[in-house]
């Protein structure tokens, strides 16, 4: 048991880094996933083609091979990535490719009537997207949010395989120590557990704080 | 150029080799995955509580988990606890464990989705449980099923490149043991990148084209 | 138990927690006997049905159904007892409730021989002649969606027919239909009334009740409110809430007009 006293502290410790990633990055993702969601939807075509093929290829490929293409990869460019820099581009690229499809599908679900109903009362295009449209986009985007918010979270397992301190790598450690796998790995994974059903609940919250008007 | 172009069909036939390892572990993991899926969407569904609470558990917990964490359990963790598991069997077991929750979720979804008039038929016809989840609510399960699961199998096939972590021989392995001898990384990686995008490309268009055309042939 | 009384129900009640759906009701049906239950909606006709071939429990009373005894609360009858009612009685739902993967005749058949083991030839002749009987031989290959709410309907007769039971239940078989297609429904039912099939029908076709039921029951506010021979409780009730009742679903140009009640201009302020 002292095992697990020993490395509990490290383990946070590397749990909060990977909170601090997953935070930095989402917000970074989520704003640029709403920047490309509607380049997708109303950009002239060379915009939407580009914006459709980025998509595809950050679906398309496993995570870890992004990661390692852009930590490994670019070396062979003479492009030397830290591990930090790495993982945030990483993590923003890949969560923005996710967040783009979110966003697109939310704004696609608001019945045409939705817009023909601000049109008839005069509003502007502009004020119907921001005012009608982005809010109501916002409400039904909430439950896939919140799983895209979990698997960035559980993204960041993989970045121990470039060498960044976080749960994983501490908990690695101590195993390549101790030989202790079983107690250890059992760690990570609660650590997890704990992160994503605080993710859950929050997301329920804030559900049922939009579900007055859906 | 000349030379980039040799160093992929040099390593190609290397990169092939894992990639048919890819592939029998994708083919291994969804077998697993969607049989226990079915038996965790039955116990969620069931009406014994205790049944109800051991799927539910499970369902919870093990997708909360990444998938990289579960592979280093049933494979560093098990082997510790004295269940030493061979790496191809810890791989199939972690990802059919983990997307069989998947499948699970997709599956009791579509059954529940099912008109309750359906089943209430069924019943007034006395048609025992079994066969009215087998004639009447599986049937009309399937189609929804198939988009997600669909999905779920490209999220599958992705997955299994971390299986290299734990020393399975699949096409990611390949690529990092090849470029680990001719320092050639974005090539490499690019390349295992356009065998794993061709097998993306086969699931979510044509698979899909496929289910949008049988969808529109039954209506 | 009389030999000819088919179903006897004594003072079932139902309730979901503390919300009470029906109490204290008691019906008697004998062979050959067609009841009609009518009411305002919300008095637990619907539920009260359902509990005949136990498709819903029920928490007191008991139910004598073609031999079975079943008593109210938690004891649940065996499988055999739910078979063996479920494959004697039919029914037919509001909402037709047909499946919409299998085609006509499959739908027909599907009990038959899953249920009963009738060889799939005979199970097909016998749909077919059913069919005919409902005007409708030429929909067999049809899929459900591709039929009017009436025609499906009349498959949904069938298909409970087909199980040869003795006593047929019907939930509202008219009230999701349009008004040009609850004829050719009525019709089916009616022959069936006429060939001595033991029925209990829930319906607003106050008409068609007087018809061809022998026994209508009045249910309202969670109860019977009236019950005796049809034209007896159509034609004079006794009870004040029949009575009330029967006026309404006679008279509805008579209902209030709710907005008449408080006029306010359209586009003004209180």
């Amino acid at each position: 048991m002292h095992i697990a006293l020993e490395y509990a502290g490290t383990i946070g410790v590397g749990g909060l880094k990977d909170v601090a990633l997953t935070v930095v990055s989402l917000i970074l993702s989520i704003i640029l996933g709403t920047l490309f969601a509607l380049g997708r939807l109303y950009g002239p075509w060379p915009v939407r083609t580009l914006i459709y093929w980025y998509v595809e290829i950050i679906r398309g490929l496993p995570a870890i091979l992004q990661l390692f293409i852009i930590y490994f990869g670019f070396t062979q460019w003479g492009i030397n990535f830290s591990p930090l820099t790495a993982a945030l581009i990483w993590l923003v690229a890949y969560g923005t490719g996710y967040a783009v499809e979110i966003f697109r599908s939310g704004i696609m679900e608001i019945p045409t009537g939705q817009r023909e109903a601000a049109a008839a009362l005069g509003l502007s295009s502009r004020t119907t997207m921001i005012r009608v449209v982005v809010p109501q986009a916002y409400a039904i985007m909430l439950p896939p949010l919140t799983s895209f918010v979990v698997l960035q979270l559980k993204n960041t397992t993989l970045l121990y395989l470039i060498g960044f301190a976080d749960i994983m790598y501490e908990a690695r450690l101590g195993v390549d120590a101790t030989n202790h796998a079983a107690i250890l790995y059992f760690m990570a994974a609660l650590a997890y557990l704990i992160l994503s059903l605080i993710i859950g609940r929050v997301g329920v919250r804030l559900e049922r704080n939009v579900a007055a008007y859906r | 150029m000349q030379t980039l172009w040799s160093a992929w069909m040099q390593y190609l036939p290397l990169l092939l080799r894992g990639t048919a390892m890819t592939v029998e572990l994708t083919a291994a993991a969804l077998v697993v995955g969607v049989l226990f899926g079915f038996l965790l969407a039955l116990g969620r569904l069931s009406r014994v509580p205790a049944l109800d609470t051991l799927a539910t558990g499970y369902v919870e917990v093990v997708r909360a988990i990444p998938v990289l964490i579960i592979l280093f359990i049933t494979y560093y963790g098990f082997a510790e606890l004295g269940l030493v598991l061979s790496g191809i069997t810890a791989a199939v077991v972690s990802l059919g464990g983990f997307y069989a929750t998947q499948y699970g979720e997709i599956f009791r979804g579509a059954i529940l989705g099912i008109d309750r008039g359906q089943t209430e038929a069924a019943t007034a016809l006395g048609l025992t449980s079994a066969q009215t989840m087998r004639r009447v609510v599986l049937p009309q399960a399937f189609f929804t099923i198939l988009p997600p699961a669909t999905n779920q199998l490209s999220n599958l096939i992705k997955d299994t490149s971390l299986v290299f972590t734990i020393s399975v021989a699949d096409l990611m392995y390949q690529a990092n043991s090849a470029l680990s001898v001719n320092f050639l990384p974005m090539d490499m990686l690019l390349e295992a990148g356009v065998i794993y995008f061709i097998f993306y490309l086969i699931i979510a268009k044509v698979l899909g084209r496929w289910e949008v055309s049988v969808q529109r042939r039954r209506n | 138990m009389s030999n000819d009384v088919v179903i006897r129900a004594d003072r079932l009640s139902k309730r979901f927690g503390t919300l009470t759906v029906f109490e204290d009701v008691s019906i008697e049906v004998k062979k050959r006997e067609v009841v009609a239950i009518i009411g305002p909606s919300g008095a637990g006709k619907s539920t009260f049905i359902r509990c005949i071939n136990y498709l819903h429990t029920f928490n007191q009373g008991t139910l004598e159904i073609l031999g079975h005894t079943i008593v109210g609360g938690h004891n649940h009858p065996s499988k055999d007892v739910l078979q063996d009612i479920r494959t004697r009685v039919g029914m037919v739902f509001q909402t037709f409730n047909l499946f919409p993967h299998l085609n006509v005749i499959e739908n027909i058949t599907l009990a038959p021989v899953e249920v009963k083991k009738v060889p799939r030839a005979q199970a097909n002749a016998r749909a077919m002649e059913l069919l005919e009987m409902v005007g409708l031989p030429h929909k067999a290959e049809m899929y459900p969606k591709r039929l009017s709410g009436g025609e499906q309907q009349r498959v949904a007769i069938c298909r409970a027919l087909a199980m040869e039971p003795e006593v047929m239940l019907f939930d509202e078989p008219t009230s999701m239909l349009d008004p040009e297609l609850v004829g050719e429904v009525l019709a089916a039912i009616r022959r069936l009334a006429k060939e001595g099939m033991t029925m209990v029908l829930v319906t607003h076709e106050m008409q068609f009740a007087k018809e061809v039921a022998d026994t209508v029951v009045i249910m309202a506010d969670h109860g019977v409110v009236e019950k005796g021979p049809a034209r007896e409780v159509l034609e004079s009730p006794r009870t004040e809430r029949a009575q009330s009742f029967l006026h309404r679903v006679l008279n509805p140009e008579e209902v209030p007009d709710p907005l008449e009640q408080e006029v306010l201009p359209i586009g003004g302020r209180r």
